[in-house]
């Protein structure tokens, strides 16, 4: 006991946890581990990433709200100015974007902000006492907020209006912001009395609110009657939708050519999959993807290479030991490589440590190579495909990127659609495409290095694309020459109907030309695609860099139901005891624990479920030697500690939501749940 | 008060009657004051006792969520304290109703002040014995204060057990239009502001004139109507400010203005600028499902279930059903009569029955749920605290469901026994 709880009477005293630099469990127990250093490290540039392209993203948005807030109080106004944020209802991704909003205005606009949130504000009393509470500077958080009442020597009650008038002639006379993030979830009773309030001391407290709508706008009208929405001045402003902030979060930051760590086609599917279907929420998606991290680099050391630079490969791999080596040969492709090599190599990739990791080097520094391709050549796909009619191989990137992992995309049916769709394309659309790609290759291409096959690919689509400009000079010279004529001919019907001729002639010669140089194009382009966009489980150690265990859907996707089912139909699966353990699912064995077998013996029963009969029924398998008394067909007396057994069982599966007791047949009762 | 009865029109007959209450002491022990949102009840009231010299507290009852804070504040305003920031007590700390009336006692010279109460139909939502004792306040504190009470409802509607002591009552009844054509006129000098063009009171009143005639078939308000009326001035000026009609031709800025003005009937009391118009509800796609599952649920009765989402379903029920919803008559139709409760479990039913891709019963699907809750598309029709047998129901209308519908390609009306039948 210290000094500060010495008291003469007992007492509880409350300690209030330090805040110390957070160190996670899994620091502490894999901090010495290789592979946790580059996941850790990977992982906090991703997020950082993540965090700084979010708020890039809402800039727009937010400057646009933050000049309304500081206009909005430049007139004389009649009516509380409003900002109404639509944000849409990826719920778990407002929290962050709020917070930074707060942070924002307090720094641009006025250092006076309340933010309220549902829970907090469950009547009007309340929310007046915490709104006031934070503008006149107590602590947001409650229970400093506690702690600055008593030094202030301040009463909750005493926190109303007229405090906040009295304290707020004393300050610069700034704006009163009031952030609501959640306005469905509040009680619309209490917001309108609160607008009331606040519309009533307006002439003396300039007031602002900032209201996050998540579903739409129409929500505002339909939640107050006419003398309450008349208070309010509101001014919409609208973020951009989920699924734009999803795409540039993929594009920006996961499917890009510096991140290492790769989602394999199913496991990014799963992912788009619970994005679009359940939530609209980036922040989970992203969390997945951490999930997926984190089950990918587990796998051991052999991981620690996934790395883009060549030069920490070979510091990673001079450091390894021979555990990490067989680690690292423990990898499914690395047998596939093993059987491609000849006999002595074999045997050396095996035994020999340092010429495995030169091999391994070798294969990394190669996959290193692909994956730059594999990005490259992506972008140049999408910038082909993209806006084809009915979009084959789909409009985003994501899209093609999932399918480049699945399967080989080359060989796909989709994209030989998507090839023969391109062969009808106009020559502007083409050129156009041609100079999408020319603008992706520069991003990427490093003009200064020596020549590789990016660079050459590169350079043939610049001639590529100056011999479509110049067909279309040609063209449209002998366009003209043949209107001239045309025109020249116009006296006479017979000439006239020459020069059309031989024009149509003329075109249709420069149009055989472009139609060749299209098809030489596309053959082009479909070779280097052909070359580059391989399935990456073609090169050996692959696993390193791509990630597609779709087991993980379990941990992702929590199946509650068809738990509970499996661990009362198969209790082995969980118990993983040799007494349980039964080969066809629908035996029935003794030695299971009781709820099992009662829930067993309930699956063969229609709605309602006889309770004599389940009793009979239990006792026939705990206790098998009764049934041969039971042939006699002589009532017999039921063991009462079986019958105990037995009334617990059921009670604990009416405990558990399966049965309920039926009131129309006293010794019935209702079964609730159905399979399949 | 000459300067009174100027600035409100149409009042005078009410000003006369408070003066004659108010001009000399003994005041009245309590004034009731009757009218409609906006009507000048508190502007003339305050203004008088202004006028008067008469010291008076005046409370806004909205503000009041607890009798503590109707009290406080009415001390402190008749005591003049102000309250210190740093120590937030009030003149003094008035738990219930006998601490106030003891309290008021020992202002000094409270004698002949009036304590005036805005939307006083809100103190029949605190203790009972505060409105009676408000009334009452004379032979509570056996000091000379009157009360004035402003209210929009009839007093009436005050009666409950307890005797209250009947308060005098003026009644100001709502605006005729001449009478808001003169009260709009007093807005020149705003009006003259915002147009860009120097306009004369004459070409103002005109303006009046075609607006007023619009809007009073819709509203009565005047604080509304004034919005409306400075709001679309400028636009009914925009003609004359590029000179394409003269002021004096009020006939063609008619023409120009009127369908606006008719647009803008719709949108009053609506104070919404958009830059987005036309914002739909963007939910995934299986929140769409559960939503209109949801729906069904709600608009079906639970018997018909087995017929609309079950193949094989008996015929006979269905011809006997046929005759009996076609003697249906439209008022009683279930779209018509508003959504009923549903259990969780019928809800997946039904949205199972309804989805074409099978996909298995998660906890997402679940969460789902909850979050239509909490964005107010579905309510929790049973009690917040018993977990199972949860009821909802579908706050969504039918509109919006078949946008909703047509964007998963699903045909609700089909599986509406409103419309399936007929």
């Amino acid at each position: 006991m210290g000094d500060e709880t010495a008291s003469v009477s007992k007492g509880i005293f409350v300690f209030k946890p330090k805040k110390k630099p957070q160190h996670t469990i899994l620091d502490e127990l894999f901090s010495e581990n290789r592979w946790y250093q580059t996941y850790i490290s990977l992982w906090t540039r991703l997020n950082q990433d993540f965090e700084d392209l979010t708020e890039s993203m809402f800039t727009s948005m937010t400057s646009d709200l933050l000049n309304f807030v500081k206009t909005s109080h430049q007139n004389d106004v009649t009516e509380i100015p409003t900002a109404a944020l639509l944000t849409g209802i990826n719920m778990p991704d407002h929290d962050a974007q709020f917070a930074s909003l707060k942070r924002q205005v307090k720094e641009d606009v006025s250092p006076y902000v309340a933010f309220l949130s549902s829970q907090d504000c469950g009547n009007v009393k309340s929310l007046m006492e915490i709104m006031i509470s934070q503008f006149i500077g107590l602590s947001d958080d409650r229970e400093e907020y506690e702690d600055d009442l008593v030094k202030n020597t301040l009463k909750k009650s005493s926190l109303n209006m007229s405090l906040l008038e009295s304290w707020y002639q004393q300050t610069e006379n700034e704006l009163l912001v009031v952030i609501i993030p959640d306005f469905e979830s509040f009680n619309a009773k209490v917001l309108q009395s609160f607008i009331l309030i606040i519309s009533s001391h307006l002439g003396k407290l300039p007031f602002v609110f900032i209201f996050g709508i998540a579903t739409c706008i129409s929500t505002l009208h339909t939640s107050f009657p006419y003398h309450v929405t008349m208070k309010i001045n509101v001014h919409v402003f609208k973020c951009e939708p989920s699924i734009v902030y999803l795409n540039q979060v993929l594009e920006g930051i996961f499917l890009d050519i510096f991140c290492p760590f790769h989602l394999g086609g199913k496991v990014l599917d799963l992912f788009t999959e619970i994005f679009l279907f359940y939530d609209f929420s980036v922040q989970n998606f992203v969390q997945n993807i951490k999930f997926a991290m984190m089950e990918h680099f587990s796998h051991g050391n052999a991981m620690a290479l996934c790395l883009m630079e060549k030069t920490a490969i070979k510091n990673v791999l001079a450091d390894f030991n021979h555990e990490d080596c067989e680690n690292v040969r423990h990898l499914l492709s690395f047998r596939n490589f093993v059987e491609s090599e000849p006999y002595e190599q074999r045997i050396k990739l095996i035994t020999d440590d340092e010429y495995f990791k030169q091999a391994v080097y070798d294969k990394v520094v190669a996959i290193q190579r692909y994956i730059k391709r594999l990005h490259v050549f992506l972008r140049c796909l999408h910038a082909l495909v993209y806006d084809l009619p009915g979009s084959p191989l789909g409009k985003n990137l994501r899209e093609l990127y999932t399918l480049a992992l699945t399967k080989s995309i080359t060989q796909s049916a989709e994209y030989r659609e998507s090839f023969q769709l391109l062969e009808f394309q106009s020559k502007d659309a083409l050129q156009e495409k041609l100079r999408r790609i020319a603008d992706i290759l520069a991003q990427f291409v490093n003009k200064g290095s020596s020549k590789t096959k990016l660079r050459d690919f590169c350079v043939e689509i610049d001639r590529l694309v100056r011999i479509l400009q110049n067909t279309d000079v040609e063209e449209s010279e002998k366009d003209e020459i043949s209107l001239e004529e045309g025109l020249g001919a116009m006296v006479d019907r017979k000439a006239l109907k020459q020069a059309l001729f031989s024009r149509s002639k003329q075109k249709s010669k420069t149009q055989d030309k472009y139609e060749k140089l299209k098809q030489e194009i596309l053959a082009y382009l479909s070779g280097q695609f052909e070359e580059y966009l391989v399935h990456p489980s073609t090169l050996p150690f692959y696993e390193i860099f791509f990630f597609d265990d779709i087991s993980i859907k379990n941990h992702i996707i929590g199946i509650h139901r068809a738990a509970i089912h499996n661990a009362l139909n198969d209790p082995h699966r969980y118990l993983q005891c040799k007494c349980c353990a039964i080969s066809n699912k629908r035996t029935v064995k003794a030695l299971m624990p009781d709820i099992c077998i009662a829930y067993k013996l309930h699956l063969e029963w229609g709605k309602m479920i006889n309770l004599y009969d389940w009793l009979m029924g239990f006792l026939c398998i705990v206790d098998p030697q009764e049934e041969d008394d039971l042939s006699d067909k002589s009532k017999k007396v039921v063991d009462p500690h079986v019958q105990a057994r037995f009334t617990q069982a059921v009670a604990e599966l009416e405990y558990l939501g399966f049965i309920k007791s039926s009131k129309r047949k006293t010794d019935h009762v209702i079964r609730l749940t159905w399979e399949g | 008060m000459d300067a009174l009865s100027k600035s409100f029109p149409g009042r005078e007959p009410q000003i006369a009657q408070l003066l004659a209450y108010f001009r000399a002491a003994p005041y009245p022990p309590a004034v009731y004051i009757r009218g409609g949102p906006s009507s000048g009840k508190c502007a003339i009231v305050s203004g008088l006792l202004g006028a008067l010299r008469i010291r008076h507290a005046l409370v806004d009852l909205v503000e009041c969520y607890s009798s503590k804070v109707l009290f406080e504040l009415v001390l402190n305003q008749l005591s003049g304290h102000r309250v210190d920031p740093a120590v937030g007590a009030p003149f003094a700390a008035c738990d219930h109703l006998m601490d106030f009336v003891g309290q008021l006692g020992r202002i000094e010279d409270v004698d002949g002040s009036v304590v005036v109460l805005r939307h006083a139909e809100e103190l029949r939502k605190l203790e009972a014995n505060v409105l009676a004792g408000f009334l009452g306040l004379r032979q509570l504190t056996r000091v000379r204060v009157s009360v004035v009470l402003l209210s929009e409802v009839a007093f009436e509607k005050y009666y409950h057990k307890l005797n209250l002591s009947e308060p005098l009552k003026v009644h100001f009844p709502q605006y005729s239009m001449e009478q808001l054509l003169h009260i709009l006129q007093l807005d020149f000098p705003h009006a003259e502001q915002l147009s860009a063009v120097q306009v004369d009171r004459e070409f103002h009143r005109s303006y009046l004139s075609v607006f007023l005639p619009v809007f009073y078939r819709a509203c009565r308000d005047l604080s509304e109507l004034r919005h409306m009326s400075r709001k679309h001035f400028a636009q009914y000026c925009q003609p004359v400010l590029d000179q394409q009609l003269r002021a004096q031709d009020s006939l063609a800025l008619w023409k120009r203005i009127a369908p606006i003005f008719n647009a803008a009937t719709s949108v009053l009391y609506l104070r919404v600028s958009s830059k987005h118009p036309g914002q739909g509800l963007e939910l995934p796609f299986y929140s769409k499902y559960l939503l209109i599952a949801a729906y069904l649920a709600s608009y079906n009765s639970s018997t018909d279930d087995k017929r609309l989402f079950m193949k094989f379903h008996g015929k006979k029920r269905k011809t006997r059903h046929d005759i009996e919803r076609k003697n249906k008559p439209s008022a009683h139709l279930n779209t018509q009569i508003g959504p009923k409760a549903f259990t969780l479990d019928r809800l997946l039913a039904i949205f199972y029955s309804i989805l074409e891709d099978k996909v298995g019963f998660n906890n997402h699907l679940l969460i789902q749920v909850s979050s239509l809750v909490q964005l107010q598309l579905l309510s929790l029709a049973s009690d917040e605290c018993s977990l199972d047998e949860r009821k909802y129901k579908c706050n969504v209308n039918f509109e919006t469901i078949q946008t909703i519908a047509r964007m998963v390609g699903f045909n609700v009306r089909k599986f509406l026994t409103d419309f399936s039948h007929m």
